[in-house]
């Protein structure tokens, strides 16, 4: 039972398309594992189709019809030309890892296409691994606590999404499950401790720090690095 | 905002031809349609990254994966203006990546079809309600509060973050949200009625 969802300002913004890339990765992890959360996008479709079906129409050129045909059909033809070359399936490379076995759809392509993922030890309960989104304006990774493994407390400069893809943590707020969305902002300070039966994987984006250069770097990053830990 | 007169399931039998029969006379119906109203949704970004040109441009990628992927629309799950909603949005978010793709950052397989992919599996009971959840939520969105609907549409025709609007209109962050929510309130009330 997932008890922790993203709410709905976050929804509406993934919904109207303004939700940045990495946080609508996160958002979509969540909705292929929560039902409740899918019938709530599916209102929100339709609020963009009831305004789509409602905007004042403005006029497109009377050639636009029959530019939109024959581009239709040039793709068509050079598709035919070209062969049908299906292309490659990407490999899975992580199918012996339990722990990686049932991912959300989406998550599973991120996986494939950032190719084997590198685990670092960030402390003797935590690994984590970059995924690779094509952006840099949030850092993506799995973290993956193993069983019972404590992580130490921190907390972190910019908004941070978490989902949990396998096992479950806890922290002193809550137990968070498979499916759970998490959204911590700057300076909360957490704890996370995975359960003891299994290992956790959770899906981390956080928003990457804030490089300020010049003058005014000067002025904001002491501030930076005096947050509390 | 007024109530939509035609019931779009004339547009949803059009996109079922044309997703069957690849009719193009009733492409061409659905064109002249929607054409002119995916320009309108987006009227008022004219003044920003968003030029006329590349509203043309716009309408030109939403048709064409309109014509494409007719034959995967499913009138019992979605409206056509839902429907075509979707495909626009998806199109929006790939146009604005493309122009800002950095070179340095590594590319991704990962597209916006696969995060808002809508294919996930569906539950049929829900089904039933959904051609008139369309209905009720276009006669909620006409029955709102202006400051509610404004800040929806800033939201959906602006392509605006709720930070965006927070600072352009000089609303507090927490007043923005909460409108939303408000609306969001308002629509679900309908919808459970
Ligand atoms: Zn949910």
């Amino acid at each position: 039972m997932i008890r922790h969802h993203p709410d709905n300002n976050m929804l509406l913004e993934y919904a109207a398309g303004s939700l940045p890339w990495a946080l609508s990765l996160a958002v979509s992890a969540h909705l292929q594992l929560c039902p409740q959360c899918r019938q709530q996008r599916e209102n929100l479709d339709r609020i963009g189709g009831a305004l789509l079906c409602d905007s004042a129409p403005q006029s497109v050129d009377t050639a636009a019809f029959d530019q939109l045909m024959g581009r239709i059909e040039h793709e068509d033809q050079q598709e035919a030309s070209s062969g049908e070359a299906a292309p490659a399936k990407p490999r899975p490379v992580y199918s012996s890892d339990p722990v990686l076995a049932d991912l959300p759809k989406v998550i599973r392509k991120l996986v494939t296409s950032t190719g084997p993922l590198k685990w670092r030890r960030v402390s003797s309960a935590l690994r984590t691994s970059r995924l690779n989104t094509g952006q840099d304006r949030y850092e993506v990774a799995f973290q993956r606590i193993c069983r019972g493994g404590k992580v130490a407390e921190h907390d972190h400069r910019g908004r941070e999404v978490t989902v949990v893809l396998y096992g479950s943590f806890s922290d002193s707020e809550g137990v968070y499950r498979r499916g759970d969305f998490l959204l911590r902002e700057p300076g909360d300070v957490h704890r996370p401790i995975a359960t003891q039966d299994q290992e956790c994987l959770c899906l981390s984006v956080v928003e990457a720090p804030v490089k300020v250069t010049g003058l005014l770097g000067w002025l904001i990053n002491p501030f930076l690095s005096f947050r509390p830990a | 905002m007024e109530i939509p007169q035609t019931r779009d399931d004339d547009w949803s039998q059009l996109l079922v031809r044309v997703g069957k029969n690849e009719d193009r006379a009733a492409f061409e119906r659905l064109f002249r349609h929607f054409a002119p109203l995916i320009k309108g949704f987006h009227y008022s970004r004219n003044t920003q990254a968003f030029c006329a040109e590349a509203a043309d441009e716009l309408v030109q990628e939403v048709m064409i994966r309109v014509w494409r992927k007719a034959p995967t629309f499913d009138p019992s799950r979605a409206s056509a203006n839902t429907w075509v909603y979707t495909i626009m949005r998806n199109c929006r978010i790939d146009m604005l990546r493309r122009n800002n793709r950095r070179q340095d950052s590594d590319s991704s397989d990962v597209d916006v079809d696969d995060i808002w992919d809508d294919t996930a599996d569906t539950q049929p009971l829900l089904f039933l309600q959904r051609s008139r959840g369309e209905q009720e939520i276009a006669e909620g969105l006409a029955s709102l509060p202006p400051e509610q609907s404004h800040v929806l549409e800033k939201a959906y025709m602006e392509g605006k973050s709720h930070s965006e609007i927070s600072a352009e209109l000089g609303l507090p962050l927490g007043t923005v949200k909460s409108r939303v929510r408000l609306a969001l309130k308002k629509l679900q009330a309908r919808l459970s009625k």
